[in-house]
């Protein structure tokens, strides 16, 4: 135990000894965990609005203005028959604008000029979101739907169902990662070569006192010791920016984000919140440990 | 000379058979010196037991120089409570067989034997160990410049792990033993070369090795401090300790009459017990 307390004294004077080295780590290791740790709450949001639309999954199938009144009913009931699904409501062109006018500005509603350009739709409920590109299939098919759709000459575009929305946003999300993968091995590989640098220089200045330990039969681990404690130190000191950094968002800049845009759903537990930060603390850790080894491995014989 | 130096050599490996050593590299050295006439030394030191320290056809090759290897099939023993003189010119060899003994380096063949241990075979971990069992002295001290007397000592012990009380109870007294007992808080740059190379003694000594290594002991040093620093040095082999001196300093090693080795381009030449410095090196 008195030696742990050794390291530590020992790996605070390397700290004040190289002081803008130090820093240098500290930054580096502060910035890589910080865009990290963005990423992983990112990443937390995207999965929760995935399961929030895929929970709301519903089908809805926009019919043209003309359609009789007949075929509506007819292929409401077919639909109502299909597996997975709970209900069937129909929506008219005056209820969907209503709708519509609930979200949009006035100033849209004032220049439709009293057209109503939204069609009127069958909306179908389902019971099991899983079955939403099967039943949508079968909607599809349909030869009345496919008489009375609002665009017949396509009649997949007449249908619109959450599944589009889920698509879209792992779309965004493989890119998201791909950019974030890049640049946290970017950051992390100079996080490396900083520490490697701020323990390559302490191990310079404590090269007589690593002669003498060397000569009177310090153990390796002895000599070791303090530099990883100093590695250790920096990255430590890092993550615990970084934890703040992020906790300082979670406080002030994602709720102002949050309700600037309503309909997404930006809630993280704290639960995650917490695990993230472990998960941080963790690999400044591994960081700081790795760069001061790849450093002692080169420049600290023992 | 040189044919009375062989013959000493041989004598002293014939008394090592004689020790009762086990190993059959003894034996085989025993049936050798039978072989050979022997000159018997009537006058030995008297505390000879097993040797601590064994070199058996030691050469040492550095990759930078493969034609010239720096030590060259030496072979020799050394006893426990020895006091004895390593002579030789600069590049003669000396440094190599002290880095040797410390494993600071391996021998590219032939085995040396430190308290029964092969230390070519000797795991790296081990190395440390080994370390706190053999005091090393230097030519230039090798003090830590921001650290007292006291400290300096100290650190020895707080980097091998002891702990407070040892530290504490040992230092003072070692300090006293080298006459450095009023110069606890002094910074190295405040003392005299004699008094630094004590300070560095003393921390060779204060973890009780029984092996104690001096390169070039008084080598910055003049002849009066010089011989203060060999008086403490016999002392200190008084106690048990084995002591051996690295050294070019001619008049020294004449006036101490000690075991004296001798090295020459890598080649042991000449290993002489109550020896002088010597006119072949």
């Amino acid at each position: 135990m008195s030696s742990l307390g050794y390291f530590f004294k020992e790996s605070l004077q390397g700290f004040t000894r190289n002081l803008s080295t130090a820093l240098g780590s500290i930054v580096t290791i502060f910035l890589s965990l910080m865009i990290i740790g963005v990423f992983m709450v990112g990443a937390v949001m995207i999965d929760s609005m995935v399961s929030s639309v895929e929970d709301e999954v519903s089908i809805t199938a926009y019919v043209a203005d003309d359609a009789d009144q007949a075929s509506i009913d007819a292929l409401s009931a077919t639909i109502a028959g299909y597996e997975g699904v709970a209900s069937v409501g129909f929506t008219t062109k005056d209820e969907a604008l209503e709708a519509f006018s609930q979200t949009a500005s006035s100033d849209i509603l004032e220049s439709l000029d009293g057209v109503n350009p939204l069609p009127a739709s069958i909306d179908v409920e389902l019971s099991d979101p899983q079955l939403v590109e099967q039943i949508a299939a079968q909607i599809e098919a349909n030869e009345t739907f496919r008489a009375i759709c609002d665009n017949p000459a396509d009649p997949a575009e007449s249908l619109k169902y959450g599944q589009e929305t889920v698509g879209k946003l792992f779309q965004l999300t493989k890119y998201v990662r791909y950019i974030a993968v890049a640049l946290i091995g970017l950051l992390v590989f100079i996080a490396l070569v900083f520490i490697n640098n701020t323990i390559r220089l302490a191990i310079m200045a404590r090269r007589k006192e690593i002669a003498i330990m060397r000569l009177v039969g310090a153990s390796n681990g002895f000599i070791r010791g303090p530099f990883l404690m100093e590695g250790a130190l920096h990255a430590i000191l890092g993550a615990g920016l970084a934890v703040g950094a992020l906790q300082l968002m979670r406080m002030y800049a994602i709720p102002r984000v949050a309700s600037a845009l309503p309909f997404l759903a930006f809630d993280v537990s704290g639960t995650a919140y917490l695990m993230i930060y472990g998960i941080l603390v963790g690999a400044g850790l591994v960081l700081g440990l790795l760069g001061s080894a790849f450093a002692m491995r080169r420049y600290l014989k023992v | 000379m040189t044919n009375d130096a062989s013959t000493n050599g041989l004598a002293r490996t014939g008394r090592h058979g004689r020790a009762g050593a086990h190993s059959r590299r003894a034996q085989m050295t025993t049936q050798l010196s039978q072989a050979l006439p022997t000159l018997e030394v009537d006058e030995m030191p008297s505390q000879l037991g097993s040797p601590v320290i064994t070199f058996d056809h030691v050469t040492k090759v550095y990759p930078a120089q493969p034609n010239k290897p720096a030590l060259n099939d030496v072979s020799l023993q050394i006893y426990a409570g020895e006091f004895l003189f390593l002579v030789g010119h600069s590049g003669s060899g000396k440094s190599t067989f002290i880095r040797l003994l410390t494993r600071e380096i391996k021998p590219t063949s032939g085995k040396i034997y430190v308290a029964d241990e092969d230390l070519s075979a000797m795991k790296n971990w081990r190395v440390p160990y080994l370390r706190r069992n053999i005091g090393c002295v230097f030519q230039d001290f090798k003090l830590l410049p921001n650290k007292t007397v006291y400290e300096n000592v100290a650190f020895a012990l707080q980097v091998i792990g002891k702990n407070k009380h040892v530290i504490k109870t040992q230092v003072p007294e070692v300090l006293r033993l080298v006459g450095l007992a009023d110069k606890l808080n002094k910074y190295p740059d405040q003392l005299s070369g004699g008094e630094q190379q004590r300070v560095s003694i003393a921390r060779a000594i204060v973890n009780r090795p029984p092996l104690l290594i001096c390169d070039e002991p008084t080598g910055n040093l003049d002849p009066q401090t010089s011989r203060g620093i060999m008086d403490l040095l016999e002392r200190i082999n008084r106690t048990g300790t084995t002591v051996l001196i690295a050294t070019h300093d001619r008049e020294m090693v004449d006036n101490m009459r000690r075991r004296v080795i001798a090295l020459d381009r890598g080649r042991l030449m000449r290993d002489q017990d109550r020896g002088v410095y010597g006119s072949d090196v």
